[in-house]
């Protein structure tokens, strides 16, 4: 065994070995994630490698060996996210007030920038003067030139320059040109270089310059934004972004993620947008979820019955029967999407109609219950004839003898039996339908729906699609509202959970 | 003759009417992979000229990386599939046979955590991996590092419960008497509950893979590179995306990559109908 072949001194040092690189890898990453300021990943980096070795080189702590790398994980890729939608779901974190306090107010200076009245122009080329980045300028109308740094505006000379056929400047004195490929990624792109007064120069593209003047300032003492045109100023309004003192319509963009305490589950109830659409997904995903099992559980169970008695042909009925369940899910949910598909899908050729089963919210539904039954039935088929073998012989004989007829016997003793043992199965098939994404997004992407009146939800959306439109699907991503949907979620799923778990202690505390 | 007809007739009739219903996609999979016209419209339910021209574009065709997205698919499943094992199970002992502090409610939290659909938490991972990635680019969102690790934290949960259960039914009586002959719990767990617990690992390592190779979402959202998608994001796009409504190659695709999935399940269909009894449905 190994651990017999490699014990003692050389275990010791292929251990000091592998630990050595983890914890190398682990500072390296650390100290990047420390310089770019994400502290709280940084902090979980070093309490980890503290761990790992403290761990690993005791000679105690033997559970936390076996458990520690796979708390780690569970920690850093469930734990963490569980708790991070908790507390995204307390802030208006949404397309528009994505970033920072910090990086907004940078984000509004860079953008509070207006052309002068004329719009004035330049044909440029980027380059450095006396070893500072600057412009060379040419107004090819008046044949004047220019070269702007930073800090001045030199005027020059037509006649000390190299001027092309259409009477734009190439090169100057002292000026050395930058390499075209190099100009975007050079900090010469966000400078501001000097024109005249309150405007300056800066680069619009390769070879063009634009007038620009700034037309907010931002007054850090007050945390304010003054508009340098008309006076105007902009007060943080408490949700994440600066509004006209006078007119609170008047946001700055962009915003940032302030918190927003409970305003977001606030808004499931009280926002006629979105508790609308919110309440009839939510009765939609009971429904779907309930049909679902009902349909698969009752075919399985049909199947059951009918290969329970050594028939001919039962084995090929078997592995024929199971092949629904066996192709990845995801591949026969895009293949029934197809045939379904109004013009040429195989259903419609069958029944001859021309049925648009996806832009019809009934018929997409009934879409969505039948390809999930197609997908289910062979794994209730499975569970249920392993519990009818379950289920002993006397009680059925024993039954017939009283004179109950076959019909009676099912419904008396089997179907009562098969329900109780099987419930645990049946409460996680809910479960698991109540937040089936793939089938929902694959099959009809939730549709059908009106996109033009800005509807979110579709008829076939379930809570989890909703939720994965409103945080990735729709124009404003609402990171905020998903997450607080998102914990509502969760807190259904897991009650539905719990029950079912409850239940399976009774049945083993029985058997 | 007619007691053989009550008794069996509809039987037979619920068995067949059943396979058709559920042989009807796969067969029109299969014809349509064999049909150069691309369309999943049935022009005879029996093919009358056989083309293998789908199967020969996935693999010529240089705008389709398909043999990429196939290996890609293997090597994150399989990687995922054995970690998750091997961390998991060192995990599932300690939580079923060790002793140490705060280990109820530990076990409660994994409970918990075990049946919280990973789904749930996508836009909060998908924030976090944006961060990781203004640090350690190799690592962060658009990966497939990050996106494996993702996944080993996805799967740790079911993972732990399912072996812990195992774990739990074999009888103590077995350590014990190891435990008096000297064994310390690093030898009891590798000389004893390993090889008891080989098939069941072996299982779950199965389920892992299987439910792995089928996830989509995440692998939609991550993988933003042709080059570095899985086969089930590569696929979509045949009829989704860019190349649209394009079903011989997808249907050549989706055989091709179904065939190793349905192999395993088909073989140990016996073992993984108990595996998932014991733990959740299919995902």
């Amino acid at each position: 065994m190994l651990t017999t072949l490699i014990r003692g001194k050389v275990a010791f040092v292929i251990k000091a070995i592998s630990l050595a690189l983890i914890t190398a890898v682990l500072l390296m990453l650390t100290q990047s994630a420390f310089a770019q300021e994400q502290y709280a990943i940084a902090l979980f980096l070093a309490i980890a490698i503290i761990l790992l070795n403290y761990t690993y080189f005791s000679k105690k702590r033997v559970p936390l060996k076996f458990f520690l790398p796979g708390v780690l994980l569970l920690t850093a890729f469930v734990i963490t996210p569980i708790l991070y939608t908790v507390v995204m779901s307390t802030y208006n974190y949404r397309t528009g007030n994505y970033i920072s306090k910090e990086q907004a107010i940078e984000r509004i200076k860079a953008l509070a920038v207006e052309s002068d009245p004329d719009g004035t122009a330049f044909d440029i080329v980027v380059g450095r003067y006396r070893g500072e980045f600057a412009l060379l300028a040419s107004d090819i109308n008046n044949s004047s030139y220019f070269i702007s740094t930073v800090s001045d505006r030199i005027p020059l000379d037509p006649e000390s320059l190299e001027i092309d056929e259409i009477g734009v400047a190439q090169s100057a004195p002292d000026f050395t040109p930058l390499p075209p490929g190099k100009i975007s990624s050079s900090k010469a792109a966000s400078l501001r270089f000097k024109f005249d007064g309150e405007y300056f120069l800066t680069i619009e593209s390769l070879n063009v310059g634009v007038v620009l003047r700034q037309t907010l300032e931002y007054l850090q003492p007050t945390d304010q934004f003054r508009s340098l045109i008309t006076g105007a100023l902009y007060d943080d309004n408490g949700n994440g972004n600066y509004v006209n003192v006078d007119d609170p319509e008047e946001k700055l963009e962009p915003g940032w993620r302030d918190p927003a305490w409970f305003s977001n589950f606030a808004r499931l109830v009280q926002d006629d947008r979105v508790r609308t659409p919110l309440f009839s997904v939510f009765v939609w995903t009971v429904v779907f979820a309930s049909l679902t099992v009902i349909t698969q559980f009752a075919f399985g169970l049909l199947l059951a019955l009918a290969l329970n008695k050594p028939i001919r042909g039962r084995r090929i009925y078997r592995s024929i029967l199971v092949l629904p369940y066996a192709v990845p899910s995801i591949m026969s949910i895009l293949i029934w999407g197809g045939m379904f598909n109004t013009e040429f899908g195989a259903i419609n050729e069958i029944l001859g109609q021309q049925i648009a089963w996806f832009q019809d919210p009934t018929f997409a539904r009934v879409a969505v219950i039948l390809v999930n039954l197609w997908l289910g039935f062979p794994y209730f088929y499975l569970v249920c004839s392993g519990s009818l073998q379950a289920i002993p012989g006397e009680l059925l004989e024993a039954a017939a003898i009283d004179g109950a007829n076959p019909r009676q016997v099912f419904r008396r003793i089997t179907l009562p039996l098969l329900l109780q043992i099987l419930s645990p199965l049946l409460i996680a098939s809910f479960a698991f339908n109540f937040n089936n994404f793939n089938l929902i997004y694959l099959l009809t992407g939730g549709g059908p729906k009106q996109q033009l009146d800005g509807e979110i939800a579709g008829a076939t959306d379930i809570l989890i699609s909703y939720t994965y439109q409103i945080a990735f699907g729709s124009n404003i991503q609402d990171l905020g509202l998903a997450s607080a949907i998102s914990v509502i979620i969760f807190f259904i799923v897991a009650a539905i959970s719990l029950y079912g778990v409850k239940r399976s202690k009774v049945l083993e505390s029985f058997s | 003759m007619t007691k053989w007809l009550r008794e069996n007739l509809w039987r037979h009739i619920t068995g067949i009417i059943m396979c058709v219903f559920a042989l009807f996609p796969l067969y029109l999979v299969v014809i349509t992979s064999f049909n150069e016209s691309g369309s999943l419209k049935i022009t005879s339910f029996i093919p009358t000229d056989i083309s293998f021209a789908n199967y020969k574009l996935l693999f010529t065709d240089e705008r389709i990386p398909y043999m990429t997205w196939m290996k890609n698919s293997l090597v994150i499943a399989s990687f995922v599939a054995v970690v998750s094992v091997v961390v998991g199970a060192a995990s599932a002992f300690a939580f079923s046979r060790l002793k140490f502090k705060g280990k109820k409610a530990g076990i409660q939290i994994l409970l918990l955590i075990q049946m919280f659909p990973a789904i749930l938490a996508l836009s909060a991972v998908y924030v976090i991996m944006e961060r990781v990635y203004t640090f350690a680019p190799g690592l962060g969102l658009g990966t497939q590092a990050g996106l494996i690790l993702i996944y080993l934290g996805g799967a740790m949960g079911v993972n732990i419960w399912l072996l812990k259960g195992f774990v739990d039914s074999i009888p103590t009586e077995l350590d014990e008497a190891a435990k008096i002959d000297g064994a310390t719990p690093v030898q009891t767990y590798w000389l004893i509950f390993i090889p008891l617990a080989a098939p069941v690992l072996a299982v779950v390592a199965l389920l892992s893979f299987i439910g792995t190779f089928n996830e989509f979402i995440l692998a939609r959202l991550f993988l933003v590179d042709m080059e570095s998608r899985t086969v089930a994001v590569g696929l979509q796009q045949f009829i989704g995306g860019q190349f649209s409504e394009n079903w011989g190659p997808f249907a050549a695709g989706s055989i091709i990559a179904s065939i190793p999935i349905v192999i395993i399940f088909l073989s140990l269909q016996r073992y993984i109908i108990s595996g998932l009894t014991a733990g959740s449905v299919k995902g």
